[in-house]
């Protein structure tokens, strides 16, 4: 790229990956446990050829760190995208990944799994809450795409989904709300935690299911990456540019559930992180998608990862909900920023 | 130093063990050097048996007797992380099936640290000596455990026999503010387990009555259920009554405003320890309740 | 050829368009005309095929639009609109590349940037290239905005031919900017396979550039002709209900329309 703009932005996006690369070095070797060099190194080469490894610290290591680390990455990378996705399809950036139902739907179903769980037949072992949260973030979502259907080819129809999904989001979380009062004491706990967010349960089988939704939907993201530029100009002119808004749309709205459903399920809901990212990349560079979803996917993933440290050392050997931390983390960052340049509307 | 050397050890014992050429454990107890108890309850006989000398991590909750915030803590028990328990290095586990999230428990399973859960369960004085007995047989302190089952039933026993002597039932009702939120619970009736039914054994041995009847705790709904119940007496445990701040306060809270206990003054701050569960010191609890409830001025 | 065959438009009971049958010709500057709630803008849309016509068929050339995709649409058909808002930071060079979108994917050629490069001077917009396009007067966002639509289509793709839609683009400009505008038009219009439909207000605009007009009434072509077939104070009073008095532009020899 021989155009100043085309460099800013490799510039950027480099310096991203290696403030990723960092964090999730810091992210591996500090925590509760600070592991040393050669402790990491035995235990990887264990967990590669599949023995397990020969020390307990070895073993928490290949199979709480890092899989925890990696968890990071890959959830701070999800967010990151979806609060892009959604940014762009909304063409609003007051908007959060979870914002059509998600986020909600699974506080709903996690809070019913904790609450009722043992009442319903239903279990799995330990897939059940995974899955109790992902359904509710997935039914949600659907209803409030059923919902919004009136105008479906009407301009409208953003509009809608916004609304639609503010109003299932209110319907999700009173429901919460009341399981959470006819709970007992342990169960209130466990939702107020759930609702906060927290890595801890990441191992690799989640991670390996985490990972495919992400990745996969990162994947596909990056090619819808021009037609949501087009979108900002509007449905209107976006469609004389030739883009097939509707399938644009669905197409969109479908990649961002599945990751953020799927991530939620298994972390909790960690908001702030889908909000925050695009706009501190838009402050650097721009609002162009093709730069905003890489990047999005780097800072979140960089985040997230800061930001589970924090949780884990400050206290330590207590953990702090890692959705406080998010915010802490995330907003001086982004008031810096704000004053810095001129963020114009 | 010394925790190198311990961690060393462990690590060299698991290591050797790993190498499965040694065969099962030689000795046939648990390793009690470095203990992590994740329970309130637990951690209060741990004292009152003499056993905490191995004691290296606590939850958050478990805040008595005094001595006990002077040990790490690892967190709050439905919060927690196994790598903060692991980080402290512990030979055992102990904890009482409340601790959350799920995912811990079964991290510890999977990293093969050494567990235990006790049978007994405190939630009737029988229940109470019982996990004295098994606990006392655990740590290897049964002489104390002993000791602490008699102490408790001869306490009771004259506790409750002066407690006959009062003639009159003052119908009491017990305010208990939760420790990690704000939530504003009664404690009423005749509970199953748990939950309330401590407190109500309680005030009956003292000699009083239960003014609201029930189940188990209940959340404060309306104020005109307190009202209405109008009891006598009150007593609100220690973390909402210093809140309050002192006993006018405590009088204006909606509900309580109208009720006798308040219009005669008759608000006592309880510590949650003395009321809301059994412990080795119920008896002498017991008494001092029936002393508090039964006078009639503050 | 642009071929509209008996085309109608209905939302729920109302009938916005009824029936209209018009031919576009190249190498002609065609501008609607009409009193509000004419169907003025709903006409373009349905000839730009931003939404199906209720019945009736379209024709770009010899193809069907009904059998064209969004993208080959998009490669020979470019609209200008009135105003387009911008929610997020997008410098306004970014803007115009957006037109180049249909032709390429992944990276621009360096085609399209040199067309982008051409557009921007030929609107004079090569200043403003790096700066936000939220920030910009309306007047250069819509000279934005043209750079974009022409910079669409620029280059002919078939033999199909190329259509230029302008729903009403003058609001915001200045005078001297309109004229301009209109001249660029026109040249663009110039050529071949190139078919050019717009909506205007300013009747005199008509008058001096339109090679033909067509006068719309409640949903229905009252008048196609020349514009001086079509800007007699009897239509014009039909339709606007207003009486203009028309004089001979000195400038120009052509028709121009007083209103008192």
């Amino acid at each position: 790229m021989s155009d100043p703009s085309g460099r800013a932005r490799a510039l950027i996006l480099t310096a991203l990956f290696a403030a990723m690369v960092v964090a999730a070095a810091a992210s591996i070797r500090f925590g509760a446990i600070d592991f040393s060099l050669r402790e990491m190194g035995s235990a990887t080469l264990a967990l590669l050829s599949g023995r397990e490894p020969a020390t307990l610290d070895g073993r928490i290591f290949a199979q709480l760190r890092l899989p925890r680390a990696v968890m990071c990455l890959l959830v701070g990378a999800c967010l990151g995208v979806g609060g892009t996705l959604m940014q762009a399809l909304f063409r609003n950036p007051i908007v959060e990944p979870g914002l059509v139902g998600t986020s909600s739907g699974a506080a709903f179903g996690s809070a019913l799994y904790f609450v009722l769980g043992s009442v319903l037949k239903f279990s799995a072992g330990p897939w059940t809450l995974p899955i109790a949260a992902c359904a509710g973030g997935v039914v949600a979502t659907y209803l409030v795409f059923a919902l919004a259907r009136a105008n479906d080819a009407g301009r409208s129809s953003i509009v809608m989904l916004l609304l639609t999904g503010l109003a299932v989001n209110a319907l999700c979380l009173s429901g919460v709300g009341f399981l959470s009062y006819i709970a007992r004491d342990p169960q209130a706990r466990s939702i107020i935690f759930w609702n906060l967010g927290t890595m801890s349960g990441s191992d690799w089988p989640s991670v390996l299911i985490v990972g495919a939704a992400t990745i996969g939907g990162i994947a596909i993201a990056l090619r819808y990456a021009k037609p949501l530029n087009a979108l900002m100009l509007g449905e209107e002119e976006a469609s004389y540019l030739g883009v097939n808004v509707v399938r644009l749309k669905w197409a969109v709205l479908t990649i961002n559930v599945v990751m953020v459903a799927v991530a939620t399920a298994f972390t909790g809901v960690i908001s702030f992180v889908g909000l925050i990212v695009p706009h501190i990349l838009r402050i650097l560079h721009g609002a162009d998608n093709r730069y905003l979803i890489a990047g999005s996917a780097l800072l979140g993933a960089t985040l997230l990862s800061v930001a589970d440290l924090v949780a884990r050392v400050s206290l330590r050997p207590a953990e702090l909900p890692i959705g406080i931390v998010t915010s802490i983390v995330g907003v001086p960052v982004f008031l810096y920023l704000l004053r810095q340049r001129q963020y114009v509307f | 130093m010394t925790l190198k050397r311990v961690g060393a050890l462990v690590c060299a014992c698991a290591a050797v063990s790993a190498c499965g050429r040694f065969g099962t454990a030689a000795s046939a107890g648990p390793d009690l050097d470095r203990m992590v108890v994740i329970s309130q309850q637990y951690n209060e006989l741990i004292y009152a048996l003499g056993a905490q000398a191995h004691l290296v991590g606590v939850d958050y909750s478990s805040t008595y007797p005094p001595e006990i915030k002077s040990v790490t803590t690892v967190g709050y028990h439905r919060a927690l992380s196994a790598e903060g328990i692991l980080s402290l290095k512990p030979t055992i586990v102990i904890h009482d099936n409340n601790i959350g999230p799920e995912s811990v428990v079964r991290q510890l399973e999977q990293l093969k640290v050494p567990m235990k859960t006790f049978e007994a369960k405190d939630d009737s004085i029988d229940g109470l000596k019982a996990l004295l007995r098994e606990m006392g047989a655990f740590f290897h302190k049964e002489t104390r455990a002993q000791e602490l089952a008699a102490t408790l039933d001869r306490d009771l026993a004259a506790a409750r026999e002066r407690a006959k002597a009062y003639r009159d039932h003052p119908r009491v009702a017990v305010i208990h503010f939760g420790r990690a939120s704000n939530v504003y619970l009664l404690v009423a009736g005749k509970g199953g387990s748990g939950d309330g039914a401590a407190a109500s054994q309680m005030l009956d041995w003292a000699g009083g009555e239960q003014a609201i009847q029930g189940n188990g705790m209940q959340r404060m709904t309306s104020p005109e259920i307190i009202a209405q119940a109008n009891p006598d007496v009150i007593l609100m445990t220690e973390f909402g009554f210093d809140r309050l701040g002192s006993l006018d306060q405590a009088k204006t809270l909606p509900g309580v405003a109208q009720t006798t206990a308040a219009r005669t003054g008759r608000i006592y701050r309880v510590s949650e320890h003395e009321l809301t569960y059994f412990n080795p010191e119920t008896g002498k609890s017991v008494a001092r309740l029936a002393e508090l409830i039964h006078q009639s001025r503050p | 050829m642009l071929t509209a065959e008996a085309i109608g438009y209905r939302v729920g009971r109302r009938t916005i368009l009824e029936d209209v049958t018009a031919a576009f010709e190249p190498r002609r500057l065609h501008l609607v005309i009409g009193p509000n709630g004419a169907g003025k803008s709903t006409l373009v849309k349905l000839l730009a095929r931003l939404v199906p016509p209720s019945h009736g068929r379209i024709r770009y050339g010899s193809t069907d639009a009904t059998t064209l995709g969004h993208r080959e649409l998009a490669r020979r058909r470019a609209v200008l609109s009135q105003a387009v808002e911008v929610a997020f930071p997008i410098p306004a060079r970014e803007l115009v590349m957006m037109g180049r979108y249909p032709h390429f994917t992944g990276q621009p050629s360096p085609d399209d940037e040199a067309i982008c490069d051409e557009m921007m001077r030929l609107l004079d917009v090569v200043a403003l290239g790096e700066q936000p396009y939220a920030t910009l007067s309306g007047g250069e966002k819509q000279r934005v905005n043209f750079a974009r639509v022409l910079a669409q289509i620029w280059r002919p793709v078939d033999a199909d031919g190329r259509y230029l839609f302008l729903d009403e683009p003058l609001t915001f400009l200045d005078i001297q900017h309109q004229l301009r505008f209109m001249q660029l038009v026109r040249g663009f219009a110039d050529q071949d396979d190139v078919v050019v439909v717009g909506v205007v207000h300013d009747l005199n605009l008509a008058a001096r550039f339109a090679d033909r007009v067509i006068l719309l009434d409640a949903g229905a072509v009252a008048v196609i002709g020349t514009p001086d077939e079509v800007l007699t104070p009897e239509h014009l009073r039909n339709a606007f209900h207003v009486r203009p008095t028309v004089v001979t532009n000195p400038a120009t020899g052509g028709r121009h329309l007083i209103f008192d």
